[in-house]
């Protein structure tokens, strides 16, 4: 056995040794002789409502434990409910008690957008048509509806164009497919608001995608289609769903009264002859059939000889159902935007392989924020708008042969449509809409030629919402 | 196994063994100038130790002999070795000279072989390193050709070197003074007019120079050209030139641009260009393959936008009288709208607007008051 003590510690007095004989003051057990640490560690202090309230945080370093105490920043509240954010977001606010009624805007009637007279004046939405908007979210967060006293639009050149065609093609029982193109902020999406409230208030059918993103960009649920082959054809029926809803809330007083022609049994409830199309959508309650329950809303709609309304197909951010979408087949192979069914039936429509029975429109608008860069369609609207102008000097564009990135299938589509450009607003529209603006309160000008001239150039030469920011949103951070 | 420690102790005797010893070292017999040392100097032995270990020895030719002089030595070489009749010649006629000398002589050149050895003895003697040395710090460097000491030192006798370096920089500027005023001149005689190419002359070849110093691009030659100059091609053969040129061709400006630098000399490189576009054209004019369904690729080239300053923008006389007619129009439209009260002022607005809602709301309390 090994001694405990070394023998050179047999000399020196142990405190052990001499607390025989020697008085020796005692300390505390194991601490250091100058220290200012506590010797034992505090106890973590105790909640109000005894639940765990620790805010220390350990640290182990070198080996030893070490506390940090957290400092307590006051009650940051309850974080926001999962989608709370989202709907923030989201909101739309259409009106603005704070801004002063402003004398002369008249409510927007069926006739007045396509009336030439009335270009450069300033109509409000009817009330109707803002519900049927906000059911179709045709209105967007980033428009400027919550500075007013009620949502108003200007009239433009460009709206009576596309309201004539619109009125010209439902005439001739043709169907008028038109794609919208311009600047960022040009106003394409208030040119759709504008084609919708038309057609909602000549009682059309509306059917509204409102941001093509989601239909592409691998959000929404998906399956193959059944007995769909070369190519297999998907399904989106969460957002099939969504749509019949929107399309319900939108279009309710018209399908009301339209009765089906045909019977419906492989849908999830049996609809038989004359039954109104309304109880059709309500056939999908829940996701699952709700495709086949658009299919057959969607051949009801267009059934020959049955005396439907025009309808109107319109869909924003066209370039996202341009792509290849995110989506992946079974055999994890990337499928193309156009073979997803809901796409496919906007697209066979834009390309005017479908025939509306009372005619209509077909409208989509290009963005330029966040659409991705899509060099078959920017070469074909490029292509149609040089035939469009049919001038001598300028030939069509045609592709670079040695560019690897076209889509036939995106060129197909847009073969035969109409291009027609948003552009700049020119200084009389300018005066009205900025008339409007001091008149709600919102412009602390006098609006005579000079003001106008200098926020129409600070605009970028009549950039609508170019004009916004320089004009009204100037404080927006 | 003991074939191994017998080699072994072989080693170590070839390690050990030492040439044998010459004494007194004659200045016939030794080589004038050389460093070598006879032996290599050990502690601790004495002269004429032998191994021990070894039996073998070296024929020694005088047997462990000390001479006091040449002539000794000479004489005991006679005697004992073994000597071709040529060499017993020499060292005979050696001998009579020796004795023919004075002792004056005799004793001054034993004195000289004495004082060569004593000055040689450091330089024969192996330089060790120290032990406790760091990295052989004082070791001599027997290489050097000067000793290097003191020799930055300034004695401030001339310029620094700084002040040397800006007078050579002057007499530089001078030399091309002197070549710019009274050479350059000279040279206009040489002048040539400038000629426009003509038709059939369409290569336009570039060459470099460094002015006759050696550079490895000056050996390069560039050679330019039009396919619209060719006129004997017609334009699908043009076309196809162009698409044989590849990256060559640059669609900007139309013109093929190429370059060699295969070959030695410039000449070379020329000729090169001259047959590969001579090849070239000959192979744009055959018709078996016109290439006509490929399209031209210009992939290689950027081509450059430069925003020019719209015309339509420039200020004209007319434009002018145009803005100023707008602006009197617009100014008449305020007028008319301020006359007839339809210009909207916004500061006003808002006041009426905020003073319209008190005058709306006071009614309603004044109700309620009543009540």
């Amino acid at each position: 056995m090994s001694a405990t003590n070394c023998l050179r510690c047999l000399g020196r007095p142990s405190v052990a040794g001499a607390s025989r004989g020697v008085v020796v003051p005692v300390f505390a057990p194991r601490t250091a002789p100058f220290s200012t640490t506590a010797i034992q560690n505090a106890l973590p202090a105790k909640g109000k409502s005894g639940e765990h309230q620790d805010r220390s945080v350990r640290v182990y370093r070198a080996g030893r434990k070490m506390t940090f105490k957290k400092k307590h920043t006051g009650d940051r509240g309850k974080p926001p409910a999962p989608g709370e954010r989202k709907a923030f977001r989201k909101k739309i606010v259409l009106s603005n008690d704070n801004a002063l009624p402003v004398p002369w805007v008249t409510e927007m009637e069926a006739s007045s957008l396509s009336n030439e007279n009335k270009v450069g004046t300033i109509v409000s939405l009817p009330p109707a048509v803002q519900d049927q908007l906000r059911a179709t979210e045709a209105f967007q967060p980033t428009q400027t509806w919550g500075l007013f006293r009620k949502p108003s639009t200007l009239i433009r050149k460009e709206t009576v164009e596309l309201v004539g065609k619109m009125e010209k093609a439902t005439a001739n029982k043709q169907t008028a497919r038109v794609v919208l193109t311009g600047e960022k902020i040009s106003g394409k999406s208030t040119m759709l608001i504008q084609a919708q409230s038309y057609a909602y208030l000549n009682n059309w059918i509306v059917i509204h995608f409102p941001d093509a993103q989601e239909l592409t960009n691998g959000s929404t649920e998906y399956a193959p289609v059944p007995n769909t082959e070369n190519p297999t054809l998907y399904m989106q029926q969460n957002y099939c769903l969504k749509l019949l809803q929107s399309i319900k809330k939108a279009n309710e007083k018209i399908l009301a009264k339209l009765l089906t022609v045909s019977n419906h049994s492989e849908l999830p409830q049996n609809i038989p002859v004359n039954q109104t199309l309304l109880s059709l959508i309500n056939a999908a309650k829940e996701a699952e059939g709700a495709w086949s329950v658009f299919q057959a809303l969607w051949s009801e709609l267009n059934a020959h000889g049955a005396n439907r309304p025009p309808i109107l197909l319109s869909m924003d951010n066209l370039p996202h159902i341009m792509k290849i979408s995110e989506y992946r087949s079974a055999s994890f192979d990337k499928i193309h935007s156009h073979d997803l069914s809901l796409v496919k039936l906007f697209t066979e429509a834009l390309s005017g392989n479908t025939r509306f029975p009372s005619g209509g429109a077909v409208i989509a608008a290009t963005n330029r924020n966040n659409g991705p860069r899509i060099p078959s369609m920017e070469l074909a609207l490029k292509q149609r708008l040089a035939e469009q102008r049919a001038s001598q000097e300028e030939t069509v564009p045609v592709r670079d042969p040695y560019f690897k990135g076209y889509d036939d299938r995106v060129e197909k589509v847009l073969k035969s449509v109409e291009v027609m450009e948003v552009n700049r607003i020119g200084k009389r529209e300018a005066r009205s809409l900025m008339e409007y603006w001091a008149a709600s309160g919102l412009l602390r000008t006098t609006v005579d030629e000079q003001t106008v001239s200098e926020k129409w150039t600070l605009g970028g030469g009549g950039v609508l919402g170019e004009m916004e920011r320089a004009a009204l949103l100037t404080m927006k951070i | 196994m003991a074939s191994a420690a017998n080699s072994l102790r072989l080693c170590l005797r070839a390690t050990s063994r030492q040439i044998s010893v010459r004494p007194a070292a004659s200045p016939l017999l030794r080589r004038t100038l050389t460093t070598t040392a006879a032996q290599c100097a050990r502690p601790g032995r004495k002269k004429g130790w032998k191994d021990p270990s070894d039996n073998f020895e070296f024929p020694d030719p005088y047997d462990g002999k000390v001479f006091n002089d040449l002539g000794e030595q000479l004489r005991y070489s006679l005697e004992n070795d073994q000597l071709t009749e040529a060499e017993r010649v020499t060292v005979q006629q050696a001998l009579a000279n020796w004795e023919n000398k004075p002792n004056e002589e005799k004793l001054e050149e034993q004195q000289i072989i004495k004082e060569i050895d004593k000055e040689f003895a450091p330089l024969r003697a192996p330089v060790r390193a120290r032990r406790n040395a760091f990295w052989n710090e004082e070791e001599q460097d027997t290489d050097l050709i000067t000793d290097e000491v003191g020799e930055d030192d300034f004695e401030e006798n001339d310029m620094m070197a700084m002040g040397h370096a800006k007078l050579e920089e002057h007499r530089e500027y001078r030399e091309y003074a002197r070549i710019a005023v009274w050479e350059m001149p000279l040279l206009s005689k040489f002048a040539k007019k400038f000629e426009p190419p003509k038709e059939n002359e369409v290569l336009r070849f570039r060459y470099t120079t460094y002015m006759g110093e050696f550079h490895p691009a000056d050996r390069k030659v560039v050679v330019e050209f039009d396919p619209r100059d060719l006129f004997e091609l017609t334009e699908v053969q043009r076309n196809k030139l162009r698409k044989l040129a590849g990256a060559r061709y640059n669609p900007e400006k139309g013109i093929i641009k190429m370059s060699c630098e295969k070959f030695e000399l410039p000449a070379q490189n020329k000729r090169w260009l001259g047959d590969t576009i001579a090849r070239l054209i000959t192979e744009a004019k055959d018709p078996t393959d016109t290439f006509e369904d490929i399209p031209l690729d210009t992939r290689h080239h950027k081509f450059k936008s430069i925003p020019r300053f719209p015309k339509e923008w420039y200020m004209s006389e007319e434009r002018s009288r145009e803005l100023l007619a707008q602006r009197e129009k617009s100014l008449e439209l305020d007028h008319k709208k301020r006359q007839q009260r339809e210009l909207i002022d916004g500061v006003k607005v808002i006041q009426q607007g905020v003073l319209s809602t008190v005058t709306e709301r006071e009614p309603v309390a004044v109700r309620v008051k009543a009540r």
